[in-house]
């Protein structure tokens, strides 16, 4: 059979060859900290790709219920679609089951989402902050096939590296050389000024963070939000 | 043996773990199948063409305290020809919404062509409910995830613009990957790198930008464009949408000045 | 994977008030195998200068050779101690010879100035792109961490006791959260009369 190659007519002058990529990294990143009744979590609100800034003004920080955050960043359209699938699925939940998805339940769920697309990933980071059935913080984190873990602290995304051994030494008390009963008990203030402190540092040297910090509150009775500007440049 | 620590264990199967490797998440071979209307060959072995051909460079919008404003200049390109010199980029879609498309315009067009028959399904339900531009973008934000999931985009960038049922203006962009954001200012192709740093530069902080300024910046970064951008012409168009009116105005033209081209030496 | 973090390993450097302090952790490998625990990767050149490499082992070796070579004969010609600062600036010329074929390290020089005893430190990439801030530098298979740590521990003046206490949480918290770096680490705090050598026990997994 002739091949399309024989055509040189065919070949057009104006095509623009490249090879299309799925996935973009849009920075941004995320520290959750959960506390005895409490868990905190904050992200950037810095949308990017290579050296172009979107948008100084995206919130990565997901309000799924009345006692749960999911903060995720990574390609931002998958972002979308997978945070859209897990509202959709949470509705769902609702309805067969008359009432809300517990923050357990939804870590579970948020994995196995992720793992469907185990040969197609979800190219995000994502970090669950909530508290659970019984009012204690919880934060699970993620990578980006479903691999779910549960923990006190995490730090995700562009900055992830940088942050981590920060929460490490200060809020896991890490190469100190305490003992069990000298750990001091972690407040709300101390979670909340620590990650401020650590978006602060990541801004510095990451540059896909910054602009400003969001920071939710997540307590069994409510959620609260706090802002923060960083640097801009 | 120290050496090939890593090459001496294969994979367990296809792309997947290595006993005793590093992981590496993206790296390693494609293994994504194209779909089967990219790979199967018509009569005579001919394939499909995925790249762009016909091809619009930038737009801009910008959000206003009671509305949006969006601008495109009005070529369209074949590879470096000028093409079509007076093609429209921005479109009304209904009286809530304006779409500035760039990037291939046969994809444009072919989506266009689906936002308008859209359009009608909402005339015919006759229930006074029409679509809001936050609607559109979402449901862009749909299409395009799922084309670029099939590996076969459709390679645009489009704006959207709009007023919603309360008056609310709402400006976004919704690119090939499904990326979407809202910002009071957002830019499409080389007007990201041109027009977005000066919209920024002259936000006032504590409040939006009126229409009248909207309408300056407008101009003059068109004009800036059209100096800067060998894809860009001087004829514009300008997509208005408040909550009284909605239309595309022009085309206008740039306030060229070629008058310092004399003072240029040592070329 | 790349050459430079083929065998692992890291070093960062401080500027305190009056002194510097200089650390390295232990480790030497081939990929993701230890083979032994008990390399240093920071030298001690001159009498307040140190010089740490981190990158290819084997580059490691030859460059601080090829380096003290070529201190000795400045030294013996100009009958006077080589500062840290033309030292960087002669290390960083080395490793641009060899621009098209260089040498898989990246240095790092802290020290003081042998007569105004002024705090240097300085870092560079494998073709001598050199850096002289005046806080910190890192370099090795964990720099991102080492950033992350640095940048928040770090503050001005600190005098020689809580400089060794902020590198040294800096360095292993760091290299705690990499699989290429650690297995123990090594500090040095550089003062006009003394130099201080400590070694540091850490997790070993």
């Amino acid at each position: 059979m002739n091949k399309f190659e024989q055509f040189p007519d065919y070949q057009v002058p104006g095509v623009q060859h490249h090879d299309f990529s799925p996935y973009e990294s849009n920075g941004g990143s995320i520290v959750a900290i959960a506390g005895e009744d409490f868990a905190v979590i904050a992200a950037d609100t810095r949308l990017s790709s290579g050296y172009n800034i979107h948008t100084r003004t995206q919130n990565k920080l997901f309000k799924l219920s009345e006692n749960s955050v999911l903060g995720s960043t990574g390609c931002w359209s998958d972002t979308l679609s997978l945070t859209g699938l897990l509202k959709v699925r949470m509705q769902m939940y609702e309805h067969t089951h008359l009432k809300v998805m517990s923050t357990d339940a939804l870590a579970q769920m948020l994995s196995i989402t992720m793992y469907n697309r185990r040969f197609f990933p979800y190219y995000v980071s994502n970090i669950l902050a909530g508290v659970d059935k019984d009012g204690k913080g919880v934060v699970y984190s993620y990578d980006p096939i479903g691999h779910c873990e549960r923990a006190t602290y995490r730090a995700g995304g562009t900055a992830g590296p940088l942050l981590q051994p920060v929460l490490d030494n200060q809020i896991g008390y890490k190469n100190q050389n305490l003992s069990q009963d000298e750990l001091p008990k972690l407040s709300i203030d101390r979670a909340v000024a620590v990650a401020f402190d650590t978006f602060i540092s990541a801004a510095e040297r990451d540059i896909y963070t910054g602009d400003s910090v969001i920071i939710n509150i997540i307590t069994k009775d409510e959620i609260k939000s706090q802002e923060l500007p960083l640097r801009k440049d | 043996m120290l050496n090939n620590y890593q090459s001496s264990g294969y994979p367990l199967w296809s792309n997947g773990p290595t006993p005793g490797g590093f992981y590496n998440f993206t790296g390693g071979q494609q293994t994504h199948k194209l779909p089967s209307e990219l790979v199967t060959e018509g009569p005579y072995g001919t394939k499909r063409n995925t790249s762009s051909i016909t091809t619009g460079s930038s737009v801009l919008g910008i959000r206003f305290d009671e509305g949006v404003m969006i601008a495109a200049d009005t070529l369209v390109s074949y590879g470096s020809l000028a093409r079509y010199q007076d093609i429209h980029r921005v479109f009304k879609i209904n009286n809530n919404i304006i779409l500035g498309g760039s990037g291939d315009f046969a994809d444009i067009q072919s989506i266009k062509r689906n936002i308008d028959q859209k359009m009608i399904e909402d005339q015919y339900y006759d229930d006074q409910i029409t679509m809001k531009p936050k609607e559109l973008s979402s449901w862009l934000t749909r299409v395009l995830y799922g084309r670029r999931s099939r590996m076969n985009p459709l390679y645009i960038d489009v704006v959207v613009g709009g007023v919603d049922k309360q008056g609310v203006p709402f400006l976004g962009n919704v690119d090939l990957r499904g990326r979407a954001y809202e910002d009071y200012v957002v830019a499409t192709g080389f007007a990201r790198h041109l027009a977005l740093p000066l919209v920024r530069e002259r936000k006032p902080a504590d409040r939006d930008f009126t229409a009248q300024e909207a309408s300056d910046l407008i101009r003059k970064c068109m004009e800036v464009l059209y100096y800067r951008d060998t894809r860009n012409m001087s004829k514009y168009t300008v997509g208005v949408c408040t909550t009284s009116n909605c239309l595309v105005e022009g085309p206008y033209n740039v306030n060229e000045n070629w008058t310092f081209a004399a003072n240029i030496k040592g070329y | 994977m790349s050459i430079l973090s083929y065998n692992g390993g890291c070093v960062v450097a401080m500027r305190g008030k009056e002194c510097v302090a200089i650390a390295t952790d232990h480790r030497f490998g081939v990929q993701a195998q230890t083979i032994s625990t008990d390399f240093k990767k920071v030298f001690h050149i001159a009498p307040r200068m140190f010089l740490g490499l981190t990158g290819l082992q084997t580059d490691i070796l030859t460059v601080r050779d090829r380096l003290m070579f070529r201190k000795n004969l400045y030294e013996t010609r100009e009958n006077r101690e080589m500062a840290p600062k033309p030292f960087s600036a002669m290390l960083s010329s080395f490793l641009y010879e060899h621009r098209f074929g260089p040498y898989f390290v990246e240095p790092v020089v802290a020290g003081l100035h042998p007569k105004t005893l002024e705090p240097f430190i300085c870092n560079m990439d494998l073709i001598g792109c050199p850096n002289e801030p005046d806080d910190f530098v890192v370099a090795g298979t964990c720099a991102e961490q080492l950033y992350g740590m640095c940048e928040t521990l770090w503050r001005p003046n600190l005098d020689p006791d809580q400089l060794f206490e902020v590198i040294s949480q800096s360095m292993v918290n760091a290299f705690d959260r990499d699989a290429m770096s650690g297995w123990g680490a090594t500090v040095y705090v550089i003062e006009k009369d003394k130099i201080t050598e400590r070694s540091l026990q850490t997790r070993m997994d």
